[in-house]
């Protein structure tokens, strides 16, 4: 089976190597999006360096808010583990990924061991559209954990928050919110609060208004959070690039050093804008990359054929699939090491990112 | 490759008085001289001194909570990397890339993360991997965790806390353990918001000093070099002297190590109810020979605190600058990170002396570490001024000039005539931390040493010999040449491997499937996820 294709001729995959780092050497501005594990992340940032390239992660869009919830606010935090061993009174904040449903259930079948009542109540605030209708998977998950709605008449999530943090702190707001009394009882009688999140991309201000109602709760209680990032990989991806660079994606290193600009190293932008010459996409998931106009493409992809536009076409392993791998996992909130379930001679992201890093014609030693 | 060093005037305590010698060393060891043989490359050395390759033992250098103060503060990163020179302390958000290299270029090639916990382990030997040239090691965080104190609670076996302390040392490859604040954290997810010394966990009934004086027999018993490290109670607050004098006290003839004592030197003496109480503590130290200390010192300017003393930082977060921080209720562990800016006001100028009025008023150097518990105090790059006050009397001067006179006056600092050697350096930065942490390899340089070795520019900048080594050999490599990184490798993270109890292993997968609903290889890992040759060196414990 090929592995490699320069256009959409199958080649040895020394040569499809050795073509795209001609393509990577001469270009003026490459830009990498990338989805990978932890050591592809490493060997992705490593050879963005060498380049002097600029790099995000393919859902880098999803990241902003979250990202932003640290570097411009912090906040209180707790594990998923808390959670399910501790926490007595659980609100689920919005839509919550599908991804993480299964962990949300599971805290619902089991008893919070280390609470005094081992058990808890649920609530579910919601924003904009009902999700108590049942229409789709986030109503079913308020279901089946049995939590009380509570919703502010065609409030956004982000104004919902903020009504719920007034009203908890005593200020009279125009909006009533369903079952708000139920919640303020459940609140006077829990001891570990905990109120579940993720990134919210319409409203990057709710999630420090969560925060801000997080704070008030522990002026005289105790309280927490639950971040649950839109995406485990992309998360991963964000605790690499920020010990590696000291920054999170949508970092380039135009002079050397890492520089750190959401907007700047906007991949999508800087391909819409024209800024970049050359684009490295690198993921292992179902999604093809699309070639911008002229911009020539090299794709690491897991595919069996060539990305359609493609300059050049590199077949990757799945991470935790094909090789044994470390990535984020929200069922713990760290990283874990995982076994390949189904191995295969697929080659990694990160040995092919490193064989393009040597194939350059500097031959300096990577630095980091 | 056999290489001479000649010229140099070696500074090595462990191994005979100092003076001019050549050194010798091949294939990554230092050797006797070799008979009838000549070096392959030899270095003059003269008008160099010549030490071993110095040992951090305590500096906050990757983890989890490290990794979120530089999420959280990218602009001190940014701020630092165009003009490194002119904001020394504004660099908190040091990648894993630059930290080898900066201490490589002072002349560290041992440093010592000393606040791992468990869960977190994986994450943290990641970050520590990406570390280049250096060697590394964590110190292991029990005594909130449910396990153990449940065992306490339970008045398990002596047996069962020992197999649980080595389970979870070999599990996270660890070098140690160490203690934070014993119960607090624990206690604060019940919401108990101060926390001392006899005070009790509500949940377990069981109270810090007990928790403290389980895991120091634990460790004793176990064989590891490394004396439990103790993050006392009260970390920060005026009369936290007290504190530590119980803790001291509660060491009862057996090994303990106090972390960061100068956070705990305050009295409630004067008009601020803030004074110092470093004469006291040095005494006491002084008095009790199993208790070793490191200073925690504090320098001046912006830096970030990092500490998984929960409580204690969240009583802190009304002084962030800037206003921003991050709290952690974690896994049988606690996190703050906490923004601050030691100014040169009464209460930094009160820090700054306690400081290094313990460094001074401790006689003995090896029982006084060299620490900024970075970067609480200040980052380690402030280390090589650090050395300077610490050696003239005449800098320690000019400095206190700049300061709040109020504050110094309610210390001794001014009174103290001493100043460091050479050799009490050595002492205190290489030889024995070696023999605290149980590095036999290291911390000297004697055959059979690893040729760790830093070679100094001898001059009256003091701060300035120390800041840029003029030659470094790690592991016999020469790494760092006139102040600057020549050669990149990656060191090793020092673990002790005891062999865990087959019975604990099962409980433990019990427990973690139970109480979890994970298995326990959730929690663990091969190391071959590291993905570097060698991760890991082993260091034995005591027979």
């Amino acid at each position: 089976m090929s592995v490699a294709w320069v256009g959409s001729q199958a080649v040895f995959l020394s040569d499809a190597i050795q073509h795209a780092a001609k393509l990577l050497a001469s270009s003026r501005c490459p830009v990498i999006s990338f989805d990978a594990d932890v050591h592809g992340t490493r060997s992705v940032i490593a050879l963005a360096e060498k380049l002097g390239a600029a790099y995000d992660h393919i859902r880098g869009r999803e990241l902003l808010n979250e990202v932003a919830l640290f570097t411009s606010h912090g906040g209180m935090f707790t594990t998923p583990g808390e959670v399910r061993r501790r926490a007595d009174l659980i609100i689920l904040v919005g839509d919550l990924p599908a991804s993480h449903h299964e962990l949300i259930l599971s805290w619902a079948s089991a008893q919070p061991d280390l609470a005094g009542k081992q058990s808890r109540r649920w609530f579910h605030l919601e924003g904009g559209e009902a999700v108590s209708g049942g229409k789709d998977a986030e109503g079913e998950l308020s279901r089946q954990v049995k939590a009380v709605i509570l919703s502010a008449e065609a409030a956004s999530l982000g104004t919902a928050v903020a009504l719920l943090r007034a009203e908890l702190a005593g200020r009279r707001t125009a909006t009533p919110i369903t079952n708000l009394d139920s919640l303020k009882k459940a609140l006077a009688e829990a001891d570990f609060p905990v109120f579940v999140f993720s990134g919210n991309t319409e409203e990057p201000t709710s999630l420090a208004m969560l925060q801000g109602l997080v704070a008030d709760l522990n002026r005289s209680k105790r309280a927490s959070s639950l971040f649950l990032p839109s995406d485990d990989a992309a998360w991963g991806a964000v605790l690499t690039s920020v010990w590696m660079t000291g920054f999170p994606p949508r970092t380039g290193f135009p002079n050397g050093a890492p520089v750190y600009d959401p907007e700047r190293w906007d991949i999508q932008r800087m391909l819409r804008d024209k800024e970049a010459d050359l684009h490295l996409w690198i993921s292992p998931g179902d999604e093809i990359p699309a070639k911008q106009g002229r911009i020539p493409l090299v794709a690491l992809a897991h595919t069996a054929s060539p990305v359609a536009g493609a300059a050049v076409t590199i077949s990757i392993a799945a991470p935790g699939i094909d090789h044994d791998c470390v990535a984020y996992s929200s069922r713990t909130g760290t990283f874990r090491a995982t076994r390949a379930s189904a191995p295969s001679d697929r080659p990694a992201i990160a040995g092919i990112v490193r064989q393009l890093a040597q194939a350059l014609p500097s031959g300096e030693a990577e630095s980091c | 490759m056999l290489i001479r060093l000649t010229g140099g005037e070696i500074i090595d305590p462990v191994n005979g008085a100092s003076g001019r010698r050549d050194l010798w060393f091949e294939d990554g060891f230092i050797i006797d001289k070799p008979e009838g043989r000549r070096a392959d490359k030899t270095h003059d050395l003269s008008g160099c001194i010549v030490m071993a390759g110095a040992i951090d033992i305590h500096s906050h250098i990757g983890g989890g909570n490290v990794n979120t103060a530089r999420l959280l503060l990218p602009e001190h990163h940014a701020a630092h990397l165009p003009r490194p020179a002119a904001t020394p302390l504004s660099n908190a958000g040091w990648s894993t890339f630059t930290t080898g290299c900066l201490y490589a270029q002072m002349g560290f090639t041992t440093v010592v993360e000393p606040a791992m916990s468990p869960y977190n382990a994986l994450h943290t030997h990641l970050e520590l991997s990406d570390i280049p040239i250096i060697d590394k090691a964590t110190l292991t965080i029990l005594g909130n965790d449910d396990f153990l104190l449940s065992l306490i609670r339970d008045k398990s076996s002596t047996d069962m806390v020992d197999d649980y302390v080595a389970w979870t040392l070999a599990s996270t490859n660890s070098l140690g353990v160490k203690v934070i604040n014993a119960g607090a954290a624990a206690a604060f997810k019940e919401n108990v918001r101060s926390f001392s010394f006899d005070d009790v966990v509500p949940a377990y009934g069981v109270s810090s000093r007990g928790i403290v004086k389980t895991l120091q027999a634990s460790v004793n018993r176990l064989g590891v070099p490394h004396p439990l490290h103790v993050h006392a109670n009260n970390l920060g607050l005026a009369g936290s002297a007290d504190t530590a004098s119980v803790t001291i006290d509660a060491a009862e003839g057996v090994p303990l190590h106090l972390a960061h004592l100068q956070f705990y030197g305050y009295g409630t003496e004067g008009k601020r109810k803030f004074s110092s109480e470093a004469a006291r503590l040095a005494e006491q130290v002084n008095n009790n020979p199993d208790v070793t200390i490191d200073v925690g010192q504090v320098m001046f300017g912006q830096t970030v605190t990092v500490s998984s003393d929960v409580t204690r930082q969240f009583l802190a977060i009304g002084n962030a600058d800037p206003k921003k921080t991050v709290i952690i209720d974690g896994d049988g562990n606690g996190g703050g990170i906490v923004p601050y800016r030691y100014r040169k006001n009464y209460y930094g100028s009160l820090q700054w002396a306690v400081g290094l009025e313990l460094f001074l008023l401790i006689d003995d150097p090896w029982r006084v570490f060299f620490t900024t518990d970075h970067p609480n105090g200040a980052p380690f790059t402030a280390y090589p001024d650090l050395f300077e006050l610490l050696m003239s009397r005449e800098a320690r001067d000019a400095k206190s000039a700049e300061l709040n006179a109020a504050a110094l006056e309610l210390t001794t600092l001014a009174s103290i005539r001493r100043e460091y050697t050479l050799e009490e350096i050595a002492i205190m930065t290489r030889a024995a931390p070696a023999r605290l942490l149980g590095l036999k390899d290291r911390g000297h340089l004697g055959p059979g040493a690893i040729a760790d070795i830093a070679v100094y520019r001898r001059g009256s900048d003091i701060a300035g010999m120390f800041r840029e080594a003029a030659l470094v050999f790690k592991n016999g490599d020469l790494v760092v040449e006139n102040g600057k990184v020549v050669h990149f490798r990656w060191g090793k993270a020092l673990r002790l491997k005891p062999t865990p109890d087959k019975a604990m292993v099962r409980r433990m997968q019990a427990y973690h499937e139970e109480r979890y609903g994970l298995s326990l290889d959730w929690f663990t890992f091969p190391d071959s996820a590291i993905e570097r040759d060698e991760p890991f060196a082993e260091v034995s414990c005591k027979s």
